[in-house]
């Protein structure tokens, strides 16, 4: 008797099969500018693509958030692209992008076709730079994030980002190409981030994030040598987070609109924290690499404490811990 | 229980960074102008999945090596020859690892559900993952990337590995088994007691041809002349290789002189495995105003000729 492959399942199907019931769950929409979201968390730009989506129920997400588009082709950083220390990970991949025409032909359909609002990443090494690029988008992005705090590109790790002026400039000149909302992710290292948060907000931004992988230099053991090609690179992961915190709750106290934090978040207790320290959202990156469903358990697990206790959404879960 | 390793002296140390900077340098430079990406293959690839795949067994394999066999149904059943893995490791003794370790498929047990991989330790990663124990669950995402793929009407097949870069290749002894192809696989190691596959090749019927440092066999030249009088009465249909850029030159300078095709795999660091991270730029030459392949999703197995 000639033995066949036993029926088989796997944790992806069953993690598919148990998505929370419609109508069974508490509200966790938030509000960017007029964009609504279905709930708070989204990927970070640079760590999610539609591949992803073939291995999470995307459409439970808040968002989804592109890859960078630059306006014009650009190629990417020499190997290795991307290594591991103890601190956490450092990446300087060079944020090859199609370009606008070219993300628009070849990558947009994927992104649109995964249910979530897209919100498309733009960059620019001038502060004029990013206006032509919204331009050229037109109206593809439900919301653009201008990514103004790339580390590992211009100036030795400083950046646009790091100066209210520069923000203001690019904000403004994206206001007048597009009414979508416009959020500006800010860098970790602004000589003050409460500045660059109002200078965004002065020009007509809806949302900032705050904020992106810290410059870091990682090197090998012994040989002291460079250990990615690109020499200086951006590090992300958990450990990262309090460093965070500390902007995100400085960048919250300081302006009205919403601030989406994104810094080593790995689990719903970590998006929590940075609830508490004002952000009305999150933005998940690093956690997804080893735990490709990181984001939807997030989002799970968001749903069932508020559900387990009987609250109405994420604030009341944190002021009900707060009067303990 | 494993007896207690001797720490390196720094010398010994100084010694192995040398070894791997000069391995390092010949690879690029042997693999410069070498690959280009494989034209799109006829089917489509098995869909990937994440699973929290239970470990079967993990032992130690010949003289630096360890086997893990994990218990994943899905993947056992679509992994195509030459597919990899991410594997995420768990933490151990306080050490957190925050990226997935890609790893080639050695072994597709269908039947049982079961994969096999074997993996060297040599950094942080490999370390704990060293430590995980049967019994225990990993989280796997597979199978990925573009495998090696037998041209059509192959009837023997070269297949050549160095270290560890031999389970790259033993999917494809295994499919040239089920497919009547005859397979020769060359191991290329330091020392006869590091190969690995004689035990795999008596399992499969193909031809074990182990070469080593320590012998000469394994020495560039040495290798060529032992290939070209082993295939002197007719050349095999194709050539897979996996392990050293120098590796991967020669077997493109004796496809080009037998006229056969390529198919060499790749390693490179990567975070996803699946594309979107962009993280593992393949030494192919492209323009560099535009992006160049990727080692995840355009590999990690790229055509090969000089």
């Amino acid at each position: 008797m000639s033995e066949t492959p036993r029926p088989t399942t796997d944790a992806r199907r069953t993690f598919f099969a148990a998505r929370p019931t419609a109508g069974a769950t508490v509200d966790l929409g938030v509000s960017i500018g007029g964009l609504r979201l279905l709930n708070p968390v989204m990927p970070a730009s640079g760590c999610f693509g539609p591949a992803l989506g073939r291995l999470i129920p995307v459409d439970e997400l808040g968002a989804v958030v592109t890859k960078t588009v630059f306006g014009v082709p650009r190629g990417g950083n020499p190997a290795h692209r991307l290594t591991e220390i103890r601190a956490g990970m450092v990446n300087s991949v060079g944020i090859p992008s199609r370009g606008a025409a070219g993300y628009l032909a070849e990558l947009h359909p994927h992104y649109r076709a995964l249910g979530p609002p897209v919100i498309i990443s733009v960059g620019a090494h001038r502060p004029n730079g990013y206006a032509p690029v919204v331009r050229d988008l037109g109206a593809a992005g439900d919301a653009y994030e201008l990514n103004v705090s790339c580390p590992n590109l211009d100036r030795d790790g400083t950046d646009i980002g790091s100066d209210p002026d520069a923000i203001e400039s690019a904000v403004a000149a994206v206001r007048l190409e597009t009414d979508k909302p416009i959020i500006v992710k800010l860098p970790v290292l602004a000589s003050s981030i409460a500045e660059c948060a109002q200078a965004a907000q002065a020009a007509g931004a809806d949302a900032v994030c705050v904020a992106n992988s810290i410059p870091a230099l990682p090197l090998e053991a012994y040989t002291r040598a460079p250990a990615i090609g690109n020499v200086i690179g951006g590090l992300s992961g958990p450990s990262i987070r309090p460093i965070v915190l500390r902007l995100v709750w400085l960048a919250a106290r300081s302006v009205d609109i919403p601030v989406i934090a994104c810094g080593g978040i790995e689990t719903a207790d970590d998006a929590l924290d940075y609830f508490s320290v004002g952000a009305s959202a999150v933005q998940v990156g690093t956690a997804s690499f080893a735990r490709p469903f990181a984001m939807v358990e997030i989002v799970r697990t968001l749903q069932q404490r508020c559900t387990d206790d009987r609250v109405a959404g994420i604030r009341d879960l944190i002021d009900l811990w707060r009067a303990q | 229980m494993s007896p207690m390793k001797t720490p390196p002296t720094a010398a010994e140390t100084r010694a192995a960074l040398a070894r791997q900077a000069a391995f390092a340098a010949a690879d690029a430079a042997a693999l410069d102008g070498l690959l280009s990406v494989r034209p799109p293959e006829a089917g489509p690839r098995p869909e990937p999945v994440w699973d929290e795949a239970t470990v079967v067994s993990h032992e130690v394999v010949r003289e630096r090596y360890r086997r893990l066999t994990l218990s994943c149904g899905t993947i056992a059943a679509t992994a195509l020859a030459g597919q990899f893995l991410m594997i995420t490791v768990p933490p151990h003794g306080g050490e957190r690892i925050l990226l997935p370790r890609p790893m080639a498929i050695h072994r597709r047990n269908p039947l049982r559900g079961t994969i096999e991989v074997i993996y060297g330790v040599a950094g942080r990663g490999t370390t704990a993952l060293a430590a995980v124990t049967p019994g225990q669950r990993l989280l796997v995402t597979g199978p990925l990337g573009r495998g090696f793929e037998f041209p059509a009407g192959t009837r023997r097949a070269l297949m050549i590995g160095r270290g560890v870069g031999v389970c790259a290749v033993m999917g494809s002894v295994e499919d040239a088994e089920a497919r009547g192809i005859r397979a020769t696989l060359v191991a290329s190691g330091r020392t006869r007691g590091s190969l690995i596959g004689a035990a795999e090749c008596a399992e499969l019927g193909a031809r074990f041809i182990p070469v080593t440092d320590e012998e000469g066999s394994a020495d560039l030249p040495a290798l060529g002349a032992l290939l070209r009088s082993e295939f002197a009465a007719g050349p095999p249909d194709v050539v897979f290789v996996c392990g050293a850029g120098v590796l991967t030159r020669l077997a493109a300078e004796l496809g080009a002189e037998w006229g056969v095709p390529v198919q060499a795999s790749l390693e490179a660091h990567m975070a996803c495995g699946l594309g979107y991270c962009h993280g593992c730029a393949a030494p192919v030459r492209t323009d560099p105003a535009v992006e160049g392949p990727l080692v995840c999703v355009d590999g990690p197995v790229f055509d090969a000729a000089v």
